[in-house]
């Protein structure tokens, strides 16, 4: 696995700042042409707080749609951070070094943005003060601490300051390095914000403590989120396909499986667009697909059991809702479209070598992984509302209306704009953890045979 | 340059040195002969308790035969059986797989316990025998096998367990063709022979190694996956859909994942005395016990964690449905086994096992591990035991209307269970006198991957990592 590449420190310095101390060509244009996505979606948003959400296509009985679906996409998404970051860490993996900046920015970008649709959902965003301080408890309108929807914006905003921290800590070493390296306003912002790094002995310990510290008590924050999210749902008897025992693991395993997968795509267009072959090299894709098969086939696992369990009960209603989500039109070409990309195409692609150190076909099938995903998340979420119930006098679909699919663009337009702002900042792929990997790989020779190997602390 | 081997350095200490080959080798095969009094005064008690458990299995199956609700805790002994048997071997793959080179040494022990998968199955057919049918004077009750014939449960959980022990045996004779090999060129007697035949002409060529690394992989794969599935059936026919209105689509999952948790603690128990009495310290690293404790702490907070998963959603659902199954299994009449097997399965071992000085020593690894086994017991006690005490003429409801009473042990119950657990432990004995501990040949590997190096101002190893 770890193919020893030599690369000397001025070299690694020149390639990986190359997106601070130099701007690439396509930069410019690709972040304007985002930002203005951006603008589109703030315009839609504002539009939507002011009109009301009526111009959603959200109505009794789906009063949650797109919006709550790509709210647990993007929480989903945002636990490829510490999957990698920390978990690899925790287990010494090795190949995790380039990729851990890249996977942290997305767990902080994209939890931003998951943390602005419950909000948006609202209708009336500001109420959203009175859960902060609430005005009248006699009125009962202080907010259930008991309920999930309560822990929900604890648990992401914990995990937030948490995730935002863990990117600081292991950021400082690289701000020493960009302070060293610049000149001008942005040599004053390093300084700040390296805060007075200079690679001493004791600050190297800090830091290392610091990060195992860190990943360690992140760990549980990482899966409470997923899990709480999960239990927003799952709690809510009232709605069939909601209240099951597995959806906090299930929903944890696909938010793994979704998360690495995005940073599969993330690696795949930073090493085409910064030109990063010496440092992100099919070895890492390799690797990553092996997790991968292993984190989708524990998924598929507990989808079997979801639905097994579902059918268990022989409740009627309950059958209903999966024969709609299974047979129905347009339920059924949603779900094999999800089954296909979430797991039957790619991963026994990933079974292959050939498939796994081939960076566009990685590319393309962790894009696959990430449709499914979202669909998934559409289907547990829909149909259990959209079902004809006794009582239920509407008798028209949910049908996403034009403003919720463009807030839904904004999104991805928004994460891709903030990690491209932040690229021209900081590096992408961390260059301590880069001469980390050099120093501490070195090859011996058993028998006739030169194997890679790794230096490991004494236990 | 930041490094956690100097960040570390304080607390770290010299790795063992490497131990030459034909030593290995010689050591190793020793192991199989000369067992101490000791040895065999534990070998002779626990067969004695095994064959007094296996006797009053078949007394039980005489004088209560008809009465699935007396059957609780041969259940939960099954489960129990199970989860240490079926888990035990996963720590000789998983690792394996991950290409953790700690793992090497310690396969063999872990795959030992897959032939102790004979007690689970000789405490499974009574209750196959007793398990009630799918239908019942015209009404079908709730079990995953839907609208399949009426043998379903029994037939394919029983032959699941018996494949799993088959794969089991396999995985462990796929990693020792080349022990027995050794055996063969530096035993003597019936090891000797015992060694030529099973070694199948084992020379050590490339092909053969290829083949052994593949064996391994394929089975290693197939067996996980077959625990995997008879964790599923196990814990749904013999437990969930005993209980009308049970519905609890983690249980599988909290079964298979606490039976892993007991397969390490399995492991490491087993190792702790194989180190000590059969004097393997030069083979059974301290790294050993670090690695697996961080495993089993893993697992214990895993367990906590499927549990709550399961209990919070019951308990904010207060369907008739969830309000009986938590007056079953947690609030009512299984309060107490639920309160022990908490603070033994959880709280306990999480309090131990969260300091790495434990995690970088022996003893109170293992008193960590006891802890976690008498736990899984009754917590497969609180399951099982309610699960089959529900009456059959309410199997058919909807929900449970009526909560049983506490079903306490008989004597046929203690000696059953006692004999079922020194079952296993004697059998694990007994394959440590047909074939050596510790596999020679990963001892071997592990010594020509790892090697003790001084870094910088500290101690450190160099792992290879060939593909």
């Amino acid at each position: 696995m770890q193919q020893r590449r030599e690369l000397d420190q001025v070299y690694t310095n020149r390639k990986l700042l190359n997106g601070q101390l130099d701007t690439p060509k396509w930069w410019l244009p690709t972040v304007s042409i985002l930002g203005v996505v951006v603008l589109i979606g703030v315009v839609v948003i504002a539009t939507m707080i002011n009109k009301g959400l009526g111009v959603t296509g959200l109505a009794r009985p789906v009063y949650w749609g797109l919006f709550i679906t790509t709210f647990v996409f993007w929480v989903g998404i945002s636990h490829a951070g510490i999957m990698i970051s920390a978990i690899l860490r925790l287990t010494q993996a090795e190949w995790r070094r380039p990729v851990t900046r890249a996977a942290e920015l997305l767990t902080v970008f994209s939890l931003l943005t998951a943390l602005v649709f419950p909000l948006i959902h609202a209708g009336r965003p500001w109420r959203i003060a009175y859960w902060i301080m609430p005005y009248d408890i006699s009125r009962g309108i202080y907010p259930n601490i008991r309920s999930p929807l309560i822990m929900d914006p604890v648990a992401i905003s914990t995990y937030l300051t948490g995730s935002t921290l863990f990117l600081y800590i292991a950021l400082l070493p690289d701000l020493g390095n960009l302070r060293d390296r610049t000149t001008g306003w942005k040599n004053a912002m390093y300084t700040v914000l390296s805060l007075g790094w200079r690679g001493n002995p004791r600050q190297w310990k800090m830091q290392t403590v610091g990060g195992i510290l860190l990943s360690a008590l992140m760990l549980p924050i990482f899966v409470s989120v997923h899990s709480i999210v999960s239990w927003d749902f799952a709690v809510a008897a009232a709605v069939e396909g909601w209240h099951s025992t597995i959806f906090a693991p299930y929903f944890v395993i696909g938010a793994v499986h979704s998360g690495v997968s995005a940073v599969v795509t993330m690696m795949a267009l930073m090493r085409w667009l910064w030109k990063w072959d010496d440092f992100i090299r099919p070895e890492h894709f390799d690797a990553l697909a092996r997790l991968l098969i292993v984190v989708a086939t524990g998924w598929l696992a507990f989808t079997f059991l979801e639905l097994t369990f579902a059918l268990y009960g022989q409740d009627a209603p309950e059958i209903a809702l999966r024969e709609m989500q299974m047979f129905q039109w347009p339920w059924n070409a949603l779900f094999i479209i999800f089954f296909l990309t979430a797991y039957a195409i790619p991963v026994p692609m990933w079974l292959f070598k050939r498939v796994r150190t081939n960076i566009a076909l990685m590319f393309w099938t962790s894009i696959l992984v990430n449709i499914g995903m979202w669909l998934e998340r559409f289907l547990i979420i829909v149909p259990g509302l959209a079902r004809r119930t006794p009582f239920v006098y509407t008798w028209e679909a949910y049908r996403p209306s034009a403003v919720e699919w463009t807030i839904f663009i904004w999104s991805f337009a928004w994460v891709t704009f903030l990690m491209l702002l932040f690229s021209k900042f900081f590096p992408l792929v961390p260059l301590f953890e880069q001469k980390e990997s050099q120093v501490f790989t070195e090859d011996v020779m058993i028998g006739r045979a030169k194997i890679p190997a790794i230096i490991r602390e004494a236990d | 340059m930041a490094s956690q081997a100097v960040a570390h350095e304080a607390e770290h200490h010299a790795p063992p040195p490497n131990v030459d080959a034909d030593v290995v080798t010689r050591e190793l095969i020793a192991t199989t002969t000369g067992a101490s009094g000791r040895f065999k005064a534990w070998t002779w008690g626990l067969g004695i308790l095994s064959v007094v458990g296996i006797v009053a299995l078949i007394l039980k199956f005489i004088d209560q035969g008809d009465d699935s609700t007396k059957w609780g805790y041969v259940a939960a002994l099954v489960s129990f059986l199970l989860s240490v048997t079926g888990g035990a071997p996963m720590v000789a793959m998983a690792p394996v797989m991950a290409k953790a080179n700690w793992v090497r040494p310690i396969t063999r022990i872990a795959a030992l316990f897959s032939f102790a998968g004979v007690a689970t199955i000789i405490m499974l057919i009574p209750l196959v025998a007793i398990l009630p049918p799918l239908v019942t004077e015209g009404a079908r009750r709730r079990t995953v096998w839907y609208m399949a014939p009426d043998y379903s449960p029994h037939f394919w959980t029983t032959l699941s367990l018996v494949l799993l022990l088959i794969t089991g045996i396999a995985l462990f004779y796929s990693a020792a063709l080349p022990d027995f090999a050794s055996m063969r060129d530096h035993s003597t007697g019936w090891r000797q022979r015992l060694g030529k035949r099973l070694a199948r002409g084992w020379v050590g060529t490339d092909v053969q190694w290829r083949t052994l690394r593949m064996r391994i992989g394929m089975f290693g794969s197939f067996y996980f996956l077959i625990l995997v599935f008879v964790n599923f059936l196990v814990s749904t026919d013999f437990g969930q859909s005993m209980v009308p209105g049970w519905r609890d689509a983690i249980f599988p999952m909290y079964h298979t994942v606490s039976g892993f948790q007991a397969g390490v603690a399995g492991v490491v128990i087993a190792l702790y005395f194989s180190r000590k009495y059969m004097k393997l310290e030069k083979y059974i690293h301290l790294d050993a016990f670090w690695s697996l404790g961080r495993l089993l702490f893993a697992l214990t907070l895993l367990w906590i964690y499927f549990f709550y998963s399961s209990f919070i959603v019951f308990w904010y659902g207060r369907s008739e449905n969830d309000i009986a199954t938590l007056d079953l299994l947690i609030k009512g009449p299984m309060i107490y086994a639920f309160f022990a097997g908490m603070i033994l399965l959880w709280f306990v071992p999480w309090w131990i096992l969260i300091w790495n000085k434990v995690r970088r020593g022996t003893a109170m690894m293992v008193v960590g591990s006891f802890v976690i086994l008498i736990g899984l017991l009754i917590d497969r006690i609180r399951t099982f035991v309610p699960a089959w005490s529900v009456p059959g003429d309410q199997i058919h409801q909807k929900w449970l209307k009526v909560i049983p009473e506490t079903v306490w042990p008989d004597i046929f119950d203690i000696l059953i269970m006692a004999g079922g657990i020194s079952l296993v432990a004697f059998i694990v004995m007994m394959m440590t006198r047909v074939i050596p501990v510790l596999s020679v040949w990963q001892v071997q590997e592990f010594n020509l991957l790892a090697k003790p190096i001084r870094y910088m101002k500290g101690h450190a190893t160099l792992v290879a990592k060939p593909d």
